[in-house]
């Protein structure tokens, strides 16, 4: 018993943080949403409890629409068959190069990183210098070639940005794969090779199910942050043209603070938090040990 | 005598020490943005004459070197946590969304004792006046023009004293130089998302105020969507994007375009260029004005068929006084002090706008600058900006109607009922034509 109440007493802490800087701004985020709460215009002075109100007009708004699929376009195309493939696939080929101690692999790791020590608002502006039509970097090059400019940011404006953020987050899933690669035992590789078992049964029954618990935290890690990714695609392509780099995120930001429509907005990301919910329920269940 | 009457003068004098050290000296809090760092020097000069007329009055002059859009949302953020500053200087066309808002006082009380609010024009008072009452007074005004450089007009055999006939002399004559002069971009007008502001003010509203319409309605307080009228604004969008490739694509999708478009007027890599008339100064600054005045014409927006020819005007940014300052009066002290004459024309002709004081534009220094007395003669031609409550949320609807139409996403008729239904959810009732 006194153990536990010194456990508790040492939890405290953490449940006060926890508690005033996540639990009681969702709350405040949740309730403002049923609110008409406005930082500017008459609905400012006149704040009032709307009941679903928000929530009706959002399902009935073609942006909300937009800006989900984007959502969910973005999430597949960086997180899923970017950041996680990609980041996989880097990590296995350093892990290799590492166990036969191929010279170069501590470069490729550097370079790798470079992406991610970059501030990511930086990264931004890099990305939109790039991309930048008449100036751009890739633009330059293609005239240097002698072929055509491409509007990268108009004729292909979501891959652009998916491919930014492909650049800048692969880094971080390579690190954890890299980390988790390294606590798998070297005999069981040796064990399947005895066995019989090819290079590619070998990543499917050892290293797979060795990385299950890692592949789940990786997914819901890397899915959270795209969902919410935001400076990235604001300083690429601020949401356009039109709406069709708009993600929820910043559909939500231009909400609250450009409309100034604080309720609304709020709406928006409570059904973000919602979203996130159900992705992180998919990868538990999918992943859960049996 | 008591004994301890002599303890009694200590007694107070102790008395009035205690209540001394507890009260605070007056403080009167000034913010405003800044980022290309012209107004300090007048907003200190009107620091100091304050300073110098109430020496006990604590006054803090806070400049955000932030965007002001950035600095709406700060200053916003602290009205809404009651911590707003006496006095803030923010866009005129917010006035009516922050009367509404409840988050400022009407200067009416102290314009119409002020002996210098006989230099303002009736068209200026009639701008700041909303609801029965003055909320703000502006000092530099914007206005619009059709600039073109006059190099490539005369390239391509064109006048260069350019004065169009109509939309559709605009369109022929950017068409003309698209044919006889390679690699440059015969004419930008903003439209999309990303045009921001400019989408708004210095493409749809002037578009569609040349076919005589109106976007609001003051005596209802509603928005009015004349159909035909904004088809005839969508229906030049779509030549100048789609039918004719006169504007580039990249107008909607650079993230900052008017960065670029001003930056290629100034060059000579574009021939036309519908922009607000602040925009001069910084090919001045870059160039040097003799330079500009030869190569870059300004000539005023015609209407749909010609006549009449106008600029739409604007109120710049002003000061306004928070309703949640305890010491109105010293705010204005603190505005009036800054309303000057002088401090007027020198803002002015260091950030070329026309000056909203009549007696500002008759200073010698002022008038010798051409550019700026045309910018102030065209000011009788104005026709203003919309002052509507909810002028953010219909500015995102027009960005977004343009750039469906603009970009070949949506026919002009899709987009317009797009429009309407938008506007219909935002406002509930709008007043349709």
């Amino acid at each position: 018993m006194k153990r536990n109440q010194f456990l508790i007493l040492g939890l405290l802490p953490a449940i006060f943080l926890m508690t005033f800087l996540f639990v009681l701004p969702s709350l405040w985020g949740i309730y403002s949403s049923f609110t008409n709460m406005a930082l500017l215009g008459k609905e400012a002075a006149n704040f009032r409890f709307l009941g679903f109100e928000n929530y009706i007009k959002l399902f009935k708004d073609s942006a909300f629409y937009t800006s989900f699929f984007n959502t969910i376009y973005f999430v597949i195309g960086s997180a899923l068959i970017g950041q996680f493939l990609l980041g996989l696939i880097i990590a296995l080929l350093i892990d290799y190069a590492e166990r036969r101690k191929i010279p170069g692999r501590g470069i490729v790791y550097g370079i790798v990183l470079l992406a991610w020590i970059n501030p990511t608002l930086i990264a931004g502006f890099q990305w939109s210098a790039m991309y930048d039509y008449y100036y751009g970097t890739l633009n330059t090059f293609l005239k240097f070639l002698g072929l055509p400019k491409i509007n990268w940011l108009g004729s292909i404006p979501m891959l652009s940005v998916i491919v930014a953020n492909i650049w800048r987050g692969t880094a971080f899933t390579m690190l954890i794969w890299l980390s988790a690669l390294k606590t798998i035992p070297v005999e069981l590789y040796e064990a399947g090779k005895i066995d019989g078992a090819n290079a590619f049964n070998r990543f499917r029954y050892i290293t797979v199910p060795m990385l299950r618990d890692i592949i789940t935290v990786n997914l819901i890690q890397i899915t959270m942050a795209t969902m919410g990714a935001f400076l990235l695609i604001w300083a690429i392509t601020s949401g356009g043209p039109g709406l069709k780099t708009t993600t929820l995120s910043l559909f939500a930001y231009r909400t609250a603070f450009e409309s100034y429509r604080l309720g609304y907005g709020s709406a928006i990301a409570v059904i973000m938090l919602l979203i996130n919910l159900f992705f992180g329920i998919i990868y538990i269940r999918l992943f859960r040990r049996r | 005598m008591c004994k301890y009457s002599k303890l009694i003068p200590i007694i107070f004098f102790f008395i009035f020490l205690i209540i001394n050290s507890f009260a605070k000296p007056i403080t009167i809090k000034v913010w405003y943005p800044d980022e290309l760092g012209v107004k300090p020097k007048y907003v200190d000069k009107a620091a100091e004459d304050f300073r110098k007329a109430f020496p006990d009055v604590n006054l803090e002059v806070t400049r955000y070197k932030i965007p002001s859009g950035d600095f709406l949302t700060k200053l916003l953020l602290a009205i809404d946590a009651k911590e707003a500053p006496d006095v803030f200087h923010v866009g005129g066309t917010l006035m009516p969304e922050f009367v509404e808002a409840k988050y400022i006082r009407p200067l009416t009380p102290y314009v119409v004792k002020w002996e210098d609010w006989q230099y303002y024009p009736k068209s200026i008072k009639d701008a700041v006046r909303y609801k029965g009452h003055y909320y703000t007074i502006p000092y530099g005004l914007d206005v619009r023009w059709l600039y073109y450089r006059k190099d490539i007009f005369a390239k391509a055999g064109l006048p260069t004293d350019w004065k169009p006939k109509g939309w559709d002399d605009i369109l022929n004559t950017a068409q003309k130089i698209k044919n006889s002069v390679p690699n440059v971009i015969p004419f930008v007008i903003y439209a999309g998302v990303a045009g921001g502001g400019g989408t708004v003010n210095h493409g749809y509203i002037p578009l569609l105020y040349g076919t005589k319409a109106l976007a609001y309605d003051i005596k209802s307080g509603k928005y009015v969507i004349d159909t035909s009228a904004v088809k005839k604004v969508l229906e030049f969008y779509k030549k100048a994007f789609i039918d004719l490739k006169l504007v580039p694509q990249e107008v909607l999708t650079l993230p900052k375009p008017w960065t670029t478009m001003r930056e290629k007027l100034g060059a000579g890599e574009l021939a036309i260029l519908f922009e607000g008339g602040w925009v001069y100064g910084g090919w001045v600054t870059k160039y040097g004005l003799e330079n500009v005045e030869k190569t870059v014409g300004y000539t005023l927006m015609p209407s749909e068929k010609g006549t009449p020819y106008f600029t739409v005007g604007g109120l710049g940014t002003c000061w306004y006084i928070s309703s949640q300052s305890k010491n109105p009066d010293l705010a204005w002290e603190f505005i009036k002090r800054f309303n000057t004459r002088d401090i007027v024309a020198k803002i002015n002709i260091e950030d070329p706008h026309p000056v909203a004081r009549l007696d500002s534009a008759e200073l010698p220094e002022f008038k010798a600058i051409k550019y700026l007395y045309d910018c102030t003669q065209i000011l009788n031609q104005a026709k203003f900006e919309p002052m509507a409550p909810g002028i953010s949320k219909f500015g995102n609807r027009v960005q977004l109607m343009t750039g469906r139409v603009a970009s070949g996403e949506m026919s002009v008729d899709s987009a317009l009922q797009k429009f309407i239904e938008e506007m219909k959810s935002d406002f509930g009732d709008v007043i349709i034509k």
